[in-house]
């Protein structure tokens, strides 16, 4: 338990384990949010989201016996979610089913600063989405997730000096992109 | 006697083949297509090509409601697949005429991006009966984002300590799920070798999953 | 190369407070970090909870195969029944065992395997499997919503092998199956899912 009386990941992976179903939604509820929001900027659309957080909680249930530290559990979604996302990226890269699906509109009954944030954001997912799905990945686990390279190392099984480099680089590809529009 | 009703049942096979092609499709795809996709059909059999895959991608088309033009084009697409994947194999060393379930196996390989020098480095290594099934294996690898050529030594190197046909199936799952369980590709691939040749094969069905399994009633073989 | 000052990485890295980044530096490091503030934003929508939950009790064991388990595991157990009334838990056992005997499903060649296809249509009136296996013909295998939760359901026996399949909802609208590991263009600009069948006897 948490100071708060919620459980931790280890004691929540152990209930699960001896049998618990019911218990997995902890983690559900737990990280569903900030995995839909990884997705969501990896794949640049909420429904194929959705489908790679569901997969991969799924999967990650399934398998649950052979996450190694339950304490890193978090660390350990992140992977299951991003081979997710690649998986779900290796296939459109055969279809024709575009990339660039824009992210909701806002209502246009909202407020005229609701409305410039919500444009900002589409001109920056567009743009994030225009970043190979390496450096993409890098910067959203970087900047938006708030990671650190140790943990972006654990996530994505690459070396703290690649994953620095994948960063700068969509930093400064995004930046080209942000200057030309503003 | 013998021989001869042999030899007059081959020389007959290719209008049965053709009227039975023509029997399927009619009703199926729209009208106009049909005499083109049935030349289609007959271009295959006469080049030694597996005409099967075809048929299926012009039924394919028109259950989908695919307009004529593009039945066409994609069932033309699929026959220079054929072709593309009976020339990889003669390329490769084997000799004409090419079986036609691996012509059928290269070309599904080669829709999955397997790279031909990936094929051919298959071809070269492995005898006939575990080819088929180490290509499916490979590129089922590939298309999950594994290196081309890491995939193929690892699933040669299980035809080497004796894993056959769909044991190799085995061998590819098993490196899709250790990446499931959190491993990188590179990492995936070096654990299956080492448990090479004891992977686990697939789950037995529950006795409930048998128990509610029907047989539909319109079946066609698979592709392989 | 860098296209841009190399202080502008050590200030978003944190490797350098902002206050020491030169002024005129300052507006790129503030624009990386407004876009990221923008993507940081909760994505909206319904949660997923309920959608993964149904997916995760799916293979739970039910209570008749725990107490399957339950009686499969020694336990010492006594009994003392009249004479009568153990002829008639033998009749008992004997109808269960013909009706189960009956409903065991088909026969299995050596060369054939099961598949199962499932999908979630909440809202669909009917769900066929449509593919290889069965000349594209629609309405040949059809799904069942057994437990009225909008999970569509099909276990089919087919020849072992690969096959390509697509999802008719409603009868007009086709869709692939999100949940399988194998997809592959259908050259009429989609996808296709992609079902492997292994062979149940090995």
């Amino acid at each position: 338990m948490d100071v708060n009386g919620a459980p931790s990941d280890a004691e929540i992976v152990a209930r699960v384990l001896a049998g618990d179903t019911e218990a997995f939604g902890f983690v559900i509820r737990r990280y569903e949010a900030g995995l839909l929001r990884f997705a969501t900027r990896m794949l640049g659309s909420r429904d194929a989201a959705a489908d790679a957080v569901a997969e991969g909680l799924v999967r990650a249930y399934r398998h649950l016996a052979s996450c190694r530290d339950p304490e890193r559990l978090r660390t350990w979604l992140y992977r299951i979610v991003t081979n997710r996302c690649k998986s779900h990226l290796a296939r459109r890269s055969v279809g024709d089913v575009p990339l660039d699906e824009a992210p909701p509109l806002a209502d246009p009954s909202d407020g005229e600063a609701t409305l410039e944030r919500a444009e900002q954001l589409a001109l920056v997912q567009r743009a994030l989405t225009g970043l190979s799905p390496d450096k993409r990945e890098a910067f959203v686990l970087k900047h938006v997730e708030g990671l650190s390279y140790e943990e972006m190392a654990a996530i994505t099984g690459e070396r703290i000096p690649t994953l620095k480099m994948r960063v700068h680089r969509a930093r400064e590809a995004l930046l080209k992109v942000l200057e030309e529009h503003t | 006697m013998r021989l001869g009703v042999a030899l007059a049942l081959l020389t007959a096979g290719v209008p049965l083949v053709a009227q039975s092609v023509q029997g399927r499709l009619e009703g199926r795809i729209p009208g106009e297509a049909v005499p083109v996709v049935d030349s289609l059909v007959q271009v295959a059999l006469r080049e030694g090509l597996p005409s099967e895959p075809l048929v299926q991608k012009a039924l394919e088309g028109g259950a989908k409601q695919v307009p004529a033009p593009r039945i066409v084009a994609a069932v033309r697409a699929s026959l220079g697949q054929l072709r593309e994947a009976h020339d990889l194999l003669v390329r490769a060393g084997d000799q004409p005429p090419v079986r036609p379930g691996e012509v059928t196996t290269v070309a599904w390989a080669l829709r999955r991006k397997l790279p031909p020098s990936t094929i051919e480095r298959v071809v070269a290594e492995l005898p006939h009966p575990p080819r088929g099934p180490a290509i499916h294996a490979i590129a089922d690898l590939v298309a999950h984002g594994f290196d081309p050529d890491s995939s193929a030594g690892l699933i040669i190197d299980a035809v080497h300590d004796g894993l056959q046909r769909d044991r190799l199936l085995d061998v590819s799952t098993a490196a899709l799920h250790e990446v499931q369980r959190g491993r990188t590709r590179d990492e995936a691939i070096t654990v299956v070798r080492q448990q090479l040749p004891n992977v686990p094969g697939p789950p037995k069905p529950e006795r409930g999953t048998v128990t509610r399994a029907r047989r539909p009633e319109t079946m066609t073989p698979p592709r392989r | 190369m860098s296209t841009i000052d190399p202080r502008i990485h050590e200030a978003l890295d944190g490797e350098l407070p902002t206050d020491a980044l030169p002024v005129e530096l300052r507006p790129a490091a503030q624009t990386v970090r407004t876009a990221a503030d923008l993507l940081a934003a909760p994505v909206p929508g319904a949660s997923l909870e309920s959608r993964i939950m149904a997916e995760v009790r799916r293979p739970a064991p039910s209570p008749l195969r725990r107490a399957a388990g339950w009686l499969a595991t020694p336990h010492a157990v006594t009994l003392r029944v009249r004479p009568v009334w153990s002829l008639a838990l033998a009749a008992t056992a004997a109808v269960f065992t013909l009706f189960f005997a009956r409903d065991a499903g088909p026969q299995l060649g050596e060369h054939e395997g099961i598949a199962q296809f499932v999908g979630r249509f909440p809202d669909a009136r009917s769900v066929h499997v449509v593919g290889t296996f069965n000349d594209w013909r629609p309405g040949t295998i059809a799904l069942e919503d057994l437990r009225h939760d909008g999970v569509w359901s099909a276990t089919v026996v087919l020849p072992t092998g690969t096959y390509e399949y697509m999802f008719v909802v409603d009868g007009e609208r086709w869709v692939p199956d999100h949940l399988a590991d194998r997809l592959v263009a259908d050259d009429f600009g989609r996808e296709n899912s992609v079902v492997i069948v292994r062979p149940v006897h090995r």
